[in-house]
């Protein structure tokens, strides 16, 4: 099956490179897939595997580097270019069309042409379908609308698509991720046929076991770079996590970790949502941040968004302040709980409107007891608030649209500086943002916690829960897979416990 | 093309929609009924072809909108440009023009507002219900220009006939609104450009990934919107036999309400055209019962509102179970 160092590759990439304002994403990599292997992608979140998948695809140009097609150089600039190539990439968001059925949906834009201009030969089309169900050992009527199926059928589906493009690259980003087992056998079934055609699979997964047991040679990337290239029985999986996650470990976010926690703030206890989370236990106490941390899509802004109140609980509870507390987000801020999304421009934020109306937004209640609202008074509060986050803006009449990311963090997080809560969940809090802002961002949380304030804080940065969490907790599959304290806290064993070992 | 056909072509999407049946043919069957009892001659075969003809416009405006909702967008300028189109096609006639090139006139209005639609829509990112919001407006007021806010009266035996006259014992415009609901079947089931429609609702990054040029298509379905409302002048003005320059303004509401209760719904391109057809005859059995009853024009007006909340509800009731 692996002849892969006896033949010339069938594409490669030599040193692509990709810039995005304020990151590079990808930093000179080179890359090269052999007919009927297995190439597993593995890396941090954010470690460059999207892009790279988007550059093979040709969704994304190259600021720089070569493309070789069996050895002869070509270009790539386009999804209709990667196509010509017999590339096919099947994302994680899948690209179906939910009220066509499944036939429709593997030829759609190549559809057979009918007797008549523009008609389709729908026999032809339902035919060819089966076929290639057929050859996934899927049977499943092929009329069936691509709404009506599971989202594993939905998976299989979009494999069908990329092979009745007659594919000779195949890309999937993490394809096993909403698969059950049995079903997970049946697709590793099939790209083992697939590698027997000839077939190039360039795979990307964070499960351990997956690119140990399918893969015939492993590439790492690490911030944008490639960071190495080996086959799998020349590594343990200790050593593969260790070479993901890298040594360099910056430590420009000091602070004075908390040597006694204060009283219970939060507890909750086996938390279920109807988004997933599945049997959830924590505690946030006075004067410590704790981490929640996780592979992207293990569920920790569903936990945070459960624990507000924002998506439907379905087991389990939460205590506040030792006593019970349910309810919609309303409850929870009146109760003295603050969440701050991930997305601050989408949920965190009145764009359009000043500084000033943002900042004091949570605290009007306290501020004006006798609910009538002054804008002389307000704009004192809020002067006040910029002052003391250092948020650089001419004025606190300037919209909010117009200030920077880490000014605009500021804002949101600065604005329940003026409410009475004490417990804080803070959603990826330096997402797209410099460095330097970011070190005040954490000065800032270590403000509210100094102050007696609790932070639950989700990052995707390890090296950011490292640094700044008191202790953290590690999910995986909506579930708590782990608790780490201060002393265990490193990059290395966040993986371990993030990463499904099996 | 006949069920079986459409049994053969696309049973999935029939199963799809035979399993939201129940939502407009409950109220279907409670109208028919409860008329039946409340008035003597509901169901008598004269006021049964009645309402039959009066629906075949609505229809002509319901078709191709269940095709632009489906593309998550909507068309709210159809009853204005119904009105305009109409009076043009009657103003050519009181000018000694032919049928044809009134109809051409008729059409050619229809075509460039629903291109000027499409184009803003598709090329502009604006939001369908503002665009046509816009040309809405343009186009109520060119009617009333064109006509001084007169009606411009025709006494033409070849206009009367498209509306009162026969094919083989057929009314002719029974036969168009057929004609009219199985082409754009055809166009939804059996052709690309349909199976992109639910593309373009449904997940149009798919579209252009497959390389389609997603709005030649978009443009093609306000276009076709645009022609339909054309044809349907020809009717509305042959029924009237004269061009009034606020004749079907807010229709587009009546059409809306026929595509929703027909259970083709605003999101991911979940349409269903059969729906249309029998969302057509609910309003149009609801407007014609209380006609009947004597129910003054403004109350029909929130009934049909309420029937589209009732569709909902009870859509929604089943989609919990």
């Amino acid at each position: 099956m692996n002849t892969a160092s006896s033949t010339a590759p069938l594409l490669e990439l030599r040193g692509i490179s990709k810039q995005f304002p304020g990151v590079k994403a990808l930093d000179d990599v080179s890359f090269a897939v052999y007919p009927g292997e297995v190439h597993m992608l593995v890396g941090e979140n954010g470690a460059g595997k999207s892009s790279l998948m988007k550059v093979l695809c040709g969704a994304y140009t190259a600021d720089e580097g070569q493309f070789f097609y069996k050895g002869e150089k070509v270009v790539i600039g386009s999804p209709a270019d990667a196509r010509a190539f017999g590339i096919a990439v099947i994302f994680q968001e899948f690209s179906l069309v939910p009220y066509l059925s499944i036939a429709q949906n593997i030829f759609l834009g190549r559809e057979f042409p009918g007797r008549f201009p523009g008609t389709i030969d729908h026999t032809k089309m339902h035919r060819e379908a089966k076929k290639i169900l057929a050859l996934l050992g899927l049977d499943i009527p092929t009329r069936t609308l691509v709404h009506d199926l599971g989202v594993a059928q939905q998976q299989m589906v979009e494999i069908a698509k990329a092979l009745s493009q007659n594919a000779r690259i195949l890309v999937m980003d993490e394809p096993t991720a909403a698969l059950s087992d049995r079903e997970t056998e049946r697709l590793f079934a099939m790209i083992r046929q697939l590698q027997s055609d000839g077939v190039a699979i360039v795979y990307i997964s964070h499960r351990m076991a997956e690119v140990f047991a399918m893969g015939d040679r492993i590439t790492v990337l690490r911030d944008g770079k490639k960071v190495g290239s080996l086959l799998p029985g020349e590594a343990t999986p200790d050593e593969l996590v260790r070479l993901m996650v890298g040594r360099s470990v910056d430590r420009s976010y000091a602070r004075n970790f908390c040597k006694t926690a204060g009283e219970l703030l939060l507890e909750v206890k086996g938390l279920r949502s109807a988004m997933g989370v599945n049997g959830v236990d924590l505690t946030v106490r006075s004067g410590e941040i704790v981490g929640l941390s996780g592979l992207v899509g293990a569920g920790r802004t569903e936990v945070a968004r459960a624990i507000f109140g924002a998506d439907r609980v379905t087991g389990g509870e939460v205590l506040l302040y030792s006593k019970p507390h349910q309810g919609g987000p309303d409850k929870a801020v009146a109760a003295g709980m603050a969440l701050i999304p991930e997305s601050r421009k989408a949920e965190g934020l009145a764009l359009i409107r000043s500084v000033c109306d943002n900042l004091v937004l949570p605290g009007l209640p306290l501020a004006f007891p006798n609910r009538i609202y002054k804008a002389t008074k307000a704009r004192q509060i809020a002067n006040a608030l910029i002052e003391r986050l250092r948020i650089s803006t001419p004025s606190a009449l300037r919209p909010v649209r117009l200030l920077s990311g880490g000014n605009q963090q500021k804002v949101v997080i600065g604005k329940w500086l003026g409410s009475e809560s004490r417990l804080f969940i803070i959603d990826e809090p330096t997402r797209g943002i410099d460095v330097g802002a970011k070190a005040e961002i954490f000065a800032l949380i270590d403000q509210l916690v100094q102050q007696g304030a609790g932070v639950l804080m989700i990052s995707s940065e390890l090296s950011e829960i490292v640094q700044v969490c008191d202790r953290t907790y590690v999910m995986r599959d909506g579930r708590i897979a782990g608790h780490l304290s201060r002393e265990q806290l490193s990059e290395e064993n966040i993986l371990k416990l993030g990463v499904q070992h099996e | 093309m006949n069920d079986s056909t459409i049994a053969l072509n696309s049973p999935s999407a029939l199963w799809a929609g035979l399993s939201r049946v129940p939502g407009v043919a409950w109220i279907l069957g409670f109208l028919v009924i409860g008329f039946a009892f409340a008035t003597g001659d509901f169901l008598s075969g004269p006021n049964l072809l009645n309402i039959g003809l009066q629906s075949v416009i609505l229809l002509m405006l319901a078709l191709p909108m269940t095709l632009i909702i489906m593309t998550e967008g909507v068309d709210i300028s159809m009853g204005a440009l119904l009105t305009l189109a109409s009076v043009v096609l009657a103003w050519v006639l009181a000018h000694d023009g032919s049928l044809m090139l009134a109809l051409a006139a008729s059409l050619a209005i229809g075509l460039v507002f629903g291109l000027a639609n499409g184009m803003l829509v598709a090329w502009l990112k604006m939001p369908p219900f503002v665009v046509t919001l816009g040309t809405m407006g343009m186009a109520e007021g060119l009617a009333l220009l064109f006509t001084d806010g007169q009606s411009i009266v025709v006494a033409n035996d070849t206009l009367a006939a498209v509306y009162g006259g026969s094919l083989l014992g057929i009314p002719q415009t029974l036969l168009i609104g057929a004609i009219a609901y199985v082409f754009t079947h055809w166009l939804l089931y059996h052709t690309r450009f349909g199976t992109y429609i639910f593309a373009l609702g449904g997940n149009p990054d798919a579209l252009s990934l497959a390389g389609i040029r997603t709005n030649a298509y978009l443009i093609a379905v306000y276009a076709f919107g645009g022609l339909m409302t054309g044809l349907a002048a020809l009717i509305l003005t042959s029924r009237m036999s004269s061009g009034h320059p606020t004749a079907a303004i807010g229709m587009e509401f009546d059409a809306i309400a026929a595509v929703v209760v027909g259970g083709t719904s605003f999101e991911h391109g979940n349409g269903w055209l059969f729906g249309t057809l029998l969302g057509v005859l609910a309003v149009g059995a609801l407007r014609n019962g209380l006609n009947l009853l004597t129910v003054p024009s403004s109350v029909q007006v929130s009934c049909i509102g309420l029937l589209v909340i009732v569709a909902l509800l009870i859509d929604g009731f089943k989609g919990k179970k």
